[in-house]
Order: structure tokens, then sequence, then C-alpha cells
């Protein structure tokens, strides 16, 4: 149990305290913080792919993963130009092996992953394996121009504990001697620099208590019991590819697999205060769901599967019958193998980071696993639903056309997270 | 109403006007809802998007807005299309202010899905986005409801358009200007469809025959009545020579139209057009019960070509 989630008040210092960083921020949260100790790691007891989770968090009843609840993302600059030195390696590989060592790697300690982009790998002469599909970001829609994040690589840090991802960067910047017990050896800005930080949180009630974030209207409409601003579940068992799925099998880099993050600005105000709960379920899943009453409440009610795929073969005699079609609905034509696999491991959550300024605004960060970045881009623009505009003028470019009416992307980045055996900055054909 | 300013990007010139906030109907489908002014709404935001080298209104494309004050963000969003009386095609929301002074609107325009012929191919393919300085003050905003308000009462009709010196009115080619042989007109609930016959359908459309194209208009004002769906079908002598969509298409010639590429058009052939989907456009008061609004939808028109 996590005394964290009895304590609103509480709650709501430890978001914030995540969102701020820094010395100050953490002590104030370590005085808020669940006395429960927080398990050290055992470095050679880690699994082998940097982006295993799911078997190191909670579940919910049907099965679904219930994703870390605070999370920091850190975007690094190595400082040298031109291919990392053997010293570069050594600091990372001291300073990584440091959270593994302080902190379980379970929701109760730290998941931690660090991620290379195409900038990064253009650094070498070689070029990456043919089976490594990693291009340099893109607009994937014809109504977004994201800035790129063409940073070197990306730190994603995660737990159920706010104090636990707040210590862990600052054991990365070198603000602590120790963390969790364990001697902090080195520190990652000795040899990088932090470009950007962005952090979140996700679960029931963290949503609720942060939508005094511009973005959500002020009737505060976000239910309590969503994990998501926007008042419904996300994630389902049966719409999420597995870990297995989306790990890249063969070559240098098995036990790989490839992270887009976009960072998206919320704006509900007519999400919530101008559509009905039936509107919002068919523009949010289908028309289907609607019609049949398939969504109670934040759609718990769902199991661990959402229903989409009796839905999608619907999708242009309900754009024609209801005049709106929905988010998943679209996304999930493309997110299908040739036998039914499903193609992507979402794992989005909610933040109210305004990059770029100090003001808070709803947004989400929007990381995403695939074996193929390629996998990602389809999806992505199936959900524009470009098509649909062309069966009838009701659905338009982003009205009546899924959730894009709410949703604003403005940054994108492309990521490859190599196997825990090549995670301190590989050359583009490592020895296996 | 009053004109803020105007920018120019890429393929796209914009214009932003603001007014007092104002009431309108959403329309999806033949479903109508008002939307009603919301406490806290201060302006009616409006833009218009138009192709700098032919000043043709582009209308049908993604818009949304960000408003800006001192680099803080006010608010954003996806705006909708709007027909209304004064102002014609225009995109449009009611904003919350933080009260008078200045602001920094950022307008951005998604690519143009409607199909493009002529010198329009290729063109309007990419999203852009323009900065235009906005400055509010409340008092402004009250003289323009006075000054409206003056030259609303005793208009018969629909209201004069305003004339914008900056930018181009959202009208349809008047009957004269059309290219091809227009073979007649009908009208259908305050909409005027004006169908012309080209020998040869505009360049970057596909198939063999003539071309039919039909140019929706208001009755009164020849404001482009976009994003409408319409089936035709034409027959000669109870035989049915086409049947099927007139594609909703712009063209730097025609203007924004549905077409249609059919074997020919003989005189005494009737078409008949049916409106499956009324303008996909917000109305402002005035329009609410035109162009279907609320009457729930269009009837049938048919023409005999002369
Ligand atoms: C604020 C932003 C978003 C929210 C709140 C959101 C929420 C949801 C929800 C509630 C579902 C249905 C339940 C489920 O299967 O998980 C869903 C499905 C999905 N969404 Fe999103 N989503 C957002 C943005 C995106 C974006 C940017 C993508 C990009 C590709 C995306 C891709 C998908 C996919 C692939 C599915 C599953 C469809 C399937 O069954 O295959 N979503 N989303
Ligand atoms: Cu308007």
């Amino acid at each position: 149990m996590d005394p964290l989630d009895d304590n609103l008040p509480r709650r709501q210092v430890l978001k914030a305290a995540v969102a701020a960083g820094g010395v100050s921020a953490l002590s104030a949260c370590l005085d808020m913080a669940s006395s429960e100790p927080v398990p050290t790691g055992d470095p050679n007891a880690k699994p082998s792919r940097q982006h295993a989770w799911r078997e190191y968090i909670r579940h919910d009843e049907h099965g679904n993963s219930q994703l870390p609840k605070h999370q920091i993302l850190l975007y690094i600059i190595f400082d040298e130009d031109g291919q990392p030195s053997a010293d570069t390696r050594l600091i990372l590989e001291q300073a990584l092996t440091g959270l593994d060592r302080a902190y379980e790697w379970s929701h109760k300690g730290l998941l931690h992953s660090i991620a290379y982009s195409p900038s990064y790998f253009e650094r070498f002469d070689q070029s990456l394996p043919e089976n490594v599909d990693l291009p340099r970001p893109t607009a994937l829609s014809p109504f977004e121009s994201p800035t790129f994040d063409t940073q070197d690589a990306v730190i994603h840090l995660a737990s159920d504990r706010a104090d636990v991802v707040l210590e862990a960067e600052q054991a990365l910047r070198g603000e602590q001697d120790q963390v969790n017990g364990v001697s902090v050896e080195a520190r990652l800005t000795d040899v990088a620099t932090i470009d950007s930080r962005r952090t979140g949180f996700v679960g029931a009630g963290l949503p609720a208590q942060h939508q005094d974030a511009a973005g959500i209207p002020d009737s505060n409409p976000v239910p309590e019991a969503s994990p998501l601003f926007m008042g419904f579940e996300a994630g389902f068992k049966g719409n999420q590819a597995t870990e297995d799925y989306v790990t890249i099998q063969n070559g240098p880099f098995a036990g790989a697999t490839t992270k887009v993050i976009a960072n998206l600005r919320q704006r509900l105000d007519d999400w919530y205060d101008e559509q009905s709960f039936e509107e919002r379920v068919t523009e949010m899943f289908s028309p289907g769901h609607a019609d049949k009453g398939l969504v109670k409440g934040v759609g718990s009610n769902l199991g661990s599967d959402s229903g989409i795929d009796q839905f999608i073969g619907d999708i242009e005699s309900d754009a024609k019958a209801h005049n709106r079609v929905g988010h998943a609905q679209k996304a999930a034509r493309a997110n299908r193998d040739a036998d039914g696999n499903v193609k992507l491991l979402r794992r989005h959550f909610e933040s109210t980071d305004d990059i770029g300024s100090d003001q808070k605004v709803a947004s989400l960060h929007f990381p995403s696993l695939q074996r193929r970045i390629t996998d990602f881009e389809d999806v992505r623009r199936a959900m524009n639903g470009t098509d649909l505009t062309k069966v009838t003028p009701a659905i338009r470019q982003r009205v009546n056309n899924g959730i894009l009416e709410y949703i604003f992307v403005r940054r994108r980045g492309n990521f490859l997270v190599p196997p825990r055996r090549h995670r301190e900055v590989p050359t583009p054909q490592p020895e296996s | 109403m009053e004109m803020s300013g105007t920018g120019k990007q890429g393929d796209y010139a914009f214009g932003l006007m603001y007014s007092y906030a104002h009431r309108f109907w959403n329309v999806n489908g033949d479903s109508v809802s008002k939307t009603e002014i919301q406490n806290g709404d201060d302006v009616h935001l409006m833009a218009t998007v138009w192709d700098p080298e032919t000043m043709t209104v582009l209308p049908e494309t993604g818009l949304s807005v960000e408003i800006y004050r001192d680099d803080s963000l006010v608010s954003q969003e996806a705006i909708y299309p709007m027909l209304s009386q004064p102002m014609g095609f225009h995109y449009g929301a009611n904003f919350g202010l933080d009260g008078d002074g200045e602001y920094t609107v950022r307008l951005s325009v998604g690519a143009l899905p409607t199909r493009r012929s002529g010198a329009f191919q290729g063109r309007f393919s990419e999203p852009t986005t323009v900065e235009i300085p906005f400055e509010y003050s409340q008092q402004a905003k009250e003289e323009i409801m006075v000054k409206q308000m003056e030259d609303e009462s005793g208009t018969p009709g629909a209201v004069d358009p305003m004339k914008m010196e900056m930018m181009p009115s959202s009208t349809a080619p008047a009957e004269d200007d059309l290219p091809g042989r227009v073979i007649g007109s009908g009208m259908s609930n305050d909409a005027k469809f004006v169908v012309t016959v080209l020998d040869t359908p505009p360049a970057g459309i596909d198939g063999d025959g003539q071309y039919v194209a039909v140019s929706a208009r208001s009755r009164y004002n020849r404001m482009i009545l976009p994003a409408m769906g319409l089936e035709g079908t034409l027959s000669r002598g109870g035989e049915t020579v086409y049947e099927g969509e007139f594609v909703r298409t712009l063209d730097p010639d025609l203007n924004y139209h549905y077409g249609a590429v059919v074997t020919g058009v003989e005189p005494g052939d009737k078409l008949l057009l049916q409106t499956t989907v009324q303008p996909q456009t917000a109305r402002h008061e005035g329009y609410e019960t035109a162009f279907g609004g609320l009457m729930g939808g269009m009837e049938d028109v048919t023409i005999t070509a002369e």
C-alpha cells in the first residue's frame, strides 16, 4: 500500500515538488513522504531490457499495467563533440550503476532508462544496423509544426514515490552525496548538460488534484477516479503491445526498443463544457461505444480490453451516421499487424509543464514504445483521420475527428532504448 | 467588427478581426446546437485565410488560435468555420481575455484537405503559423456594438456585407464571371446553386468528359457555402447519365465549388442536386435557419440545362 494515496494535500505537495525540482523541493518532499523505507537494488539483479516495466509495476484487478505515479524526463547533451570518450562512458556507467544500487527495480524503487536520438548516432561514421529503424522526428499530421527534440539522449526516471525520482535526479546532478543510503560516485552533469527537464504524474487522483492548471475549465470536471485529465482510463492490456513484441529481436541491438516521446498541450474547455459524456465516449472510443453504453465512468468496466476491434470496420458508416469518429477507433486501424497483434506500447503520463515557460498548463508526455519508429508514424497518421474528412464534411481536420480538437502537439523526439548491456554511449554497431 | 491586423506566411495570408461576443449555432451533420455567450467571454475573434496571389478565400482548412499576453498563454483553441451576414465565411470563436491591453495572437492553419485544381494543385499543402498583435479595450469593443446596432436597424433581407480594405471577401464569382457555360441555377433554402459546364475538367482532376461545377452561394450576398455533402443525378430523357458525388474542390477560376466529371451535358438534360450534408459551418444570428441550419436540411434542386 502506498500511504501517499490517503492524503490529498500531501499528494499535491509531492507532485509540485517533482515539478519544481531542486534540493529544497526534495527536502520539502522528504518531510512529507512516506517513512516506509525504499528498497535498495542490486546492479546484477536488473532485467536485461531497460524498458522492462510490466513485471515490476502494479497491475489493476484486470491485469492492466498501472504506470509509476511520478516521472521525470531529462533531455541531455554530451559536452564533448564527436564520438564520446572512454571518460564519458565511465562516468555515465558509474552514475547509472549508482542508481541501480540505490533502488530496487520496481515502482517502489526506481525504473530508469537512457535512450539515444538519431542526432547522437550521427556523431559516428558508421550507421545503425538495418533492423534498427530510427529516423529523425518529423511532423506527423497536416496541422502540426512541433519543435523537435534532437538532444543526444533522454533519461527517464519513474517511481510511485515522488521523493525517489527527485532524489535520483539529484544524484545524477551530483547534488547529493548519497541517495537511499548509497553513496553517489559520479555525476552525469560532469559529462553532459541537462538541456530540458520535464515532469509528470499519472494515476487516479493526481489529475483531479491538478486540474487548476490552464487548459482545464473551472468547473473541476476531472473525475477523482481518472488516471488522466481527459477523464478515461487508457492502456488496457488488450490494446497494448507486449514488451516482447516491441523488442528488437536480432543483431547488436537485440533487446532494444524504439521510443517516441511527444509533448501535447491539452485544451479541455470544450471537451468538458460543450460535450456530454456520450459525446466524449464517442470521440474518445467510438460511436458504437456510446450507442451501446459500453463505457461507465472512467471506463474501468471495460476490463482488460477497450473492445475497439469490433468497431474498426464501421468507421466510415459511423462518420456518415454520427458525424463523429472515435480516437481509439481511428488509431486502432493501423495498430494491428497481420496476425492481429497490437504494435504500440503507450506509456503516456500527465503534466502541468508548459515547456519554455513557468506557467502551469495541462499537457501530456507521450512516450510510446514500438519495434520500429515507422510503426508509431503509421498509427499516428491513421489517428489524423484525413481520409474521413473526405467521407463527410461533418468530419473536419480537427473537429468531430476523435480528440484532435483538444490536443496540440508541441514537441517530438525519437530515440533508441538500447538493452542494458549497451546503455552507456553505444556505438551504432556495438559488439554483442 | 474591428480589424486587428493581417499577416502573411508561406502560401497563406491571414486577417484577424474582433467584435463583442456573439452567440452562434454549431452544426454537426443535421444537428444544430446553440452556443450561448459564456460568462467571461470578452470577444468574438474572427480570422480569414486567403491566397495572397489570387485573393481567394480558403475555407475548410483547420484553424487554431493561441492568445498570449506577455508570453503567458491566455487561451488556445481549434476554432470553427462560420457564416455570418456581414462577414460571410470566416473562422471564429468567443474568447475570454485578461483585460485591456496588448495581446499576441498566433493563427495556425493546417494543410488544406479540399481537392485543388489548376494552379492551386500542390499549393496550401503545408501547415503554417503567423503572429498578429491584438490590442483590446473594452471601451472600443462597446463602441463596435453601438455602431453595429445602428447599422442593422431597418435593413431588409440580409445585412450588407462588410468591406474590409485589407482582405478579400468570401464571395463566389458572379454568374457572368464563371468559366464555362452556365446551364442554369436553382435555389434551396436561401442557397443558390449556379451550375456551369466546362468542356474538359480543370487540370488535376482525373476523368474524360465535361466538368460540371456547382457554385453554391448565399442568395443575397453571393457568399460561398462550403463544406456541404452534395450528390447529383444527371438524366437525359429518363436515362441516367451520371449519378454520384460532387466533390468539394477549390480552383482559381471557379473558386470553391462542387464538381463532377460527366460524359457530356446537353440542352434539356435534367440535373437533380441533393444536399446530403448541409454546410458544416457554424451560423451567426440571422443565418441560423438558412442553408439548412435549424431547418434540419436543404431541399433538392432540379435544373434543366439550357
Ligand atoms: C491527451 C492525449 C490522449 C489521450 C487522453 C488518449 C487516450 C486514449 C484512450 C482513453 C484510449 C482508449 C483506451 C486504450 O486503448 O488505451 C486510447 C487509445 C489509443 N490511443 Fe490515445 N490518447 C491520447 C493521445 C494519443 C496519441 C497522440 C496517440 C498517437 C499515436 C494515441 C494512440 C492511441 C492508440 C494507438 C490507442 C489504441 C487503439 C487500439 O486499440 O489499437 N493516443 N487513447
Ligand atoms: Cu463568427
